[in-house]
């Protein structure tokens, strides 16, 4: 396969300038296409390390390195010697410290072009690195790739044998790079990205326990978009009577978790982000005294979007701020300036694309900045958005930081709200719809349907949200099982079929089987049932209906 | 915490490969495949050994092979699994249909219709086994409760018109085959037996 030659950007910052050559990748075995990297580390899981390495060492892509980092635990060397493959690196440490440690030591060795990820009890499906080197190599100008994965609820038998109970593609969502700044959506299993890109983004974070995987994808959508791949090309697995690591982690101790997410919240790679602008919010505050330092933990607590928090402060308050916070910024200013003057002052150290004004005595919660700050990132309108609970006497806002500089430099004289206005700069409250996470307060309405046993109705939100705001595959999937629960069996195969010509999943199978077997087209359903039951035992899905997948090509 | 959700949330992680063997069971079953059928409950019933439904299918499967103390043992099974279950009860019911014991087939399918009125499968077996019983009473009632729930069930008023006949109530029966006719007019063994009732009717004068 020819991979078309791509065409140069000048603005693009990457260290490879110029066209890239014309490529031959065979996906068939891959000995012509850059070599992948991927990693595997381990702890205490030998029952289930081969499972997962041969499903590397499976794979139809062949060039690779396969480093297996055993974090100390039980020995497994000779489960790595048994396998006498040279693609396999082993890096055999016998104390434990933890899985950033274990994936940096190894991609300190690595010479791959890309890396991929697998950890010990779960596995890629043969297509799997193939199908995101494919991409990666192809039209998209994405350095970051990712797929779809199942989740595979199993019982686990006395002898550690797994029993699947079920797979299902739970999320299926298209790259959502706000999203991924408030939480992750790409499961760590299933992403590809270019191993350069770390040198931009830094390594693994190895001070964090627990929510690795969101760090390092958080850190990579500074620097690129990522192409979702909407094809199942692997599983984890989920035994049931196993708690979900993070939700028990969350449990056992919130202020630790709560230390974990704010580190990554807070974490910002060196500059340029391609990909990301950055915000600079400026309290103002009379003093430095307890409200002071009360917003400032609450901006700390609260706040997701990649931030810089300046403080004009006298500089004997300088003296007296005790906060050990990073991306704060303290503005030296004259004791008695104005609100104007201290926002002056900081506005002349702000470097990103907007600000935030903000009086110490604001209420700041969830999303206190991001949802207008979502609204002026989509507006075209030279204009800027009230922050919510901003009155006029507690006055806050969030702007294009050109077009404060403007209005400052052109009414210096003038409060800053007033300076606006006189340099035409609406300021206003963003509408519903101009609100981030439509999409996910659809989802919460259409799961309350669901619940409720209102299957129409969840039926017809999940086939709006489709068509409004992508997902498709993921939201034809739910709104067929709507339909089938309210008895509209012709919809529901309809929807069906479509899934299952592209990218068939056991729960979309086993649901255009049941129509089928409805309209007593026992053949098409038995052949539905039977991809279904090998997927369960383990085969990699292929299309349910080939004969219309052809027609796609 | 929402039990209703709890549960909800629990089934959607262990009920799929289960469900995905016992749907494959019913649909070789509908096909005449019947060692696939087994070999698909037998696995379903591994993995949902509380479930009813694998052994209901294990049963119809035996029944078609003619292996009845297989079948009844698995509906058996079922029963006791789920005691109501009306589709074991009429697995039962064919069990001692096939044996030759028309009483007990004919209280086994009653037994199925109290726990689904809509059972069309244990109405028809009370109908074969009211036949060779020559008893027609009680299944006449049964059908004609079951009419009033599903008016216009043509089957059911072909197998009524019948019995009219058998228990010298030809006029009745004529009745019902004009209604059947003006629903299906080209309903072939309607029409032939409204003739024999008229026949009947005609010597009787």
């Amino acid at each position: 396969m020819t991979i078309p030659r791509a065409t140069p950007d000048p603005s693009d910052t990457r260290r490879d300038h110029g066209p890239m050559p014309d490529r031959q990748v065979s996906v068939g075995d891959g000995t012509r296409g850059p070599l992948v990297t991927v990693l595997l580390p381990t702890h205490n899981r030998r029952r289930y390390l081969p499972e997962a390495l041969v499903s590397v060492l499976r794979q139809t892509y062949r060039h690779l390195e396969i480093f297996v980092i055993r974090d100390g635990g039980e020995e497994v060397s000779d489960i790595i010697r048994s396998f006498h493959d040279p693609r396999v690196v082993f890096i055999d440490r016998k104390d434990n410290r933890g899985k950033p440690h274990s994936l940096n030591e190894a991609l300190a060795r690595a010479r791959g072009k890309y890396v991929a990820y697998l950890d010990d009890d779960d596995v890629f499906y043969p297509g799997h690195v193939g199908t995101l080197v494919d991409v990666l190599e192809g039209s998209t100008d994405c350095r970051v790739a990712y797929s779809d994965l199942y989740k595979t609820y199993c019982e686990v038998t006395p002898g550690g044998d797994r029993r699947v109970l079920s797979k299902h593609v739970e999320i299926s969502r298209d790259f959502d790079r706000f999203m991924m700044l408030y939480f992750n959506h790409v499961l760590h299993v299933s992403l590809m990205h270019r191993r350069d890109l770390l040198d931009k983004t830094g390594l693994y974070n190895e001070q964090l326990n627990i929510l690795i995987d969101w760090d390092i994808t958080r850190r990579l959508a500074f620097f690129s978009d990522f192409h979702h791949v909407v094809t199942v090309t692997g599983e984890f697995y989920s035994p049931l009577g196993e708690c979900d690591r993070i939700s028990y982690q969350r449990r056992k101790d919130a202020q630790d978790y709560l230390r974990n997410v704010v580190a990554i919240r807070t974490t910002r790679p060196p500059k340029p982000w391609p990909k990301m602008k950055d915000l600079s919010i400026i309290l103002i505050v009379d003093r430095c005294d307890e409200r002071a330092v009360n917003a400032i933990l609450r901006i700390w607590r609260h706040t997701f979007h990649p931030y810089t928090l300046r403080i004009p402060l006298s500089p004997a308050d300088i003296r007296r701020l005790n906060v050990d916070m990073p991306n704060v910024d303290p503005v030296p200013v004259k004791p008695l300036s104005t609100p104007a003057e201290k926002v002056d002052a900081a506005l002349r150290r702000c470097a990103g694309d907007y600000v935030a004004l903000v009086p110490d005595r604001m209420i700041i919660e969830e999303m206190w900045v991001e949802r207008p700050l979502y609204a002026l990132m989509h507006s075209t309108a030279r204009e800027g958005f009230l922050l919510e609970g901003a009155t006029p006497q507690c006055w806050a806002a969030v702007l294009r930081r050109a077009d404060l500089d403007q209005a400052r430099r052109a009414h210096t004289h003038l409060p800053v709200e007033a300076s606006l206005a006189a340099a035409g700069i609406r300021v206003r409250e963003p509408k519903e719809e101009e609100l981030p996470f439509q999409f996910d307060e659809w989802l919460r309405q259409a799961k309350i349907a669901e619940a409720d046993g209102n299957w129409p109705t969840a039926a017809r939100l999940f086939e709006r949200m489709g068509e409004r705001f992508g997902n498709q595959r993921w939201m034809k999937a739910a709104a067929a099982r709507a339909y089938f629960e309210s008895r509209d069996y012709s919809r529901a195969g309809q929807l069906s079929r479509q899934v299952n010509t592209e990218c068939p999943t056991v729960d979309t199978l086993l649901l255009e089987a049941k129509v089928r077997r409805r309209e007593r087209d026992y053949g098409t359903a038995i052949r539905l049932l039977a991809q279904a039951e090998q997927t369960l035992g383990g085969c990699t899905p292929v299309p349910a209906h080939p004969e219309a997948a052809l027609s796609l090509v | 915490m929402n039990t209703a959700r709890t549960n909800d949330a629990d089934r959607h992680k262990k009920a799929q490969h289960y469900e995905v063997l016992r749907e494959l069971g019913d649909c070789h079953t509908s096909v005449g495949n019947y060692t696939e059928a087994q070999r698909c409950y037998e696995k379903a019933a591994s993995l949902g050994p509380d479930e009813p439904g694998p052994y209901v299918g294990l049963g119809v499967a035996a029944i078609q092979k003619n292996k009845l103390d297989e079948a009844e043992i698995a509906f058996r099974v079922a029963c006791r699994l789920d005691p109501n279950c009306a589709k074991a009860y009429a697995g039962l019911a064919m069990v001692a249909q096939q044996r030759r014991d028309f009483p007990q087939a004919f209280d086994l399918y009653l037994r199925s219709l109290e726990l689904d009125t809509d059972s069309i499968a244990a109405l028809l077996g009370m109908f074969q086994v009211s036949c060779e019983m020559h008893s027609f009473a009680k299944i006449i009632y049964y059908l004609e409760v079951y009419l009033q729930m599903h008016p216009g069930d043509t089957s059911v008023m072909f197998a009524l018109a019948a019995l009219y006949l058998k228990d010298n109530r030809p006029e009745r029966s004529e009745t019902m085959l004009l209604d059947l006719l003006s629903l299906e007019p080209a309903h072939r063994d309607a029409a032939n037996l409204l003739e024999e009732v008229r026949h009947t009717l005609a010597g009787a004068i």
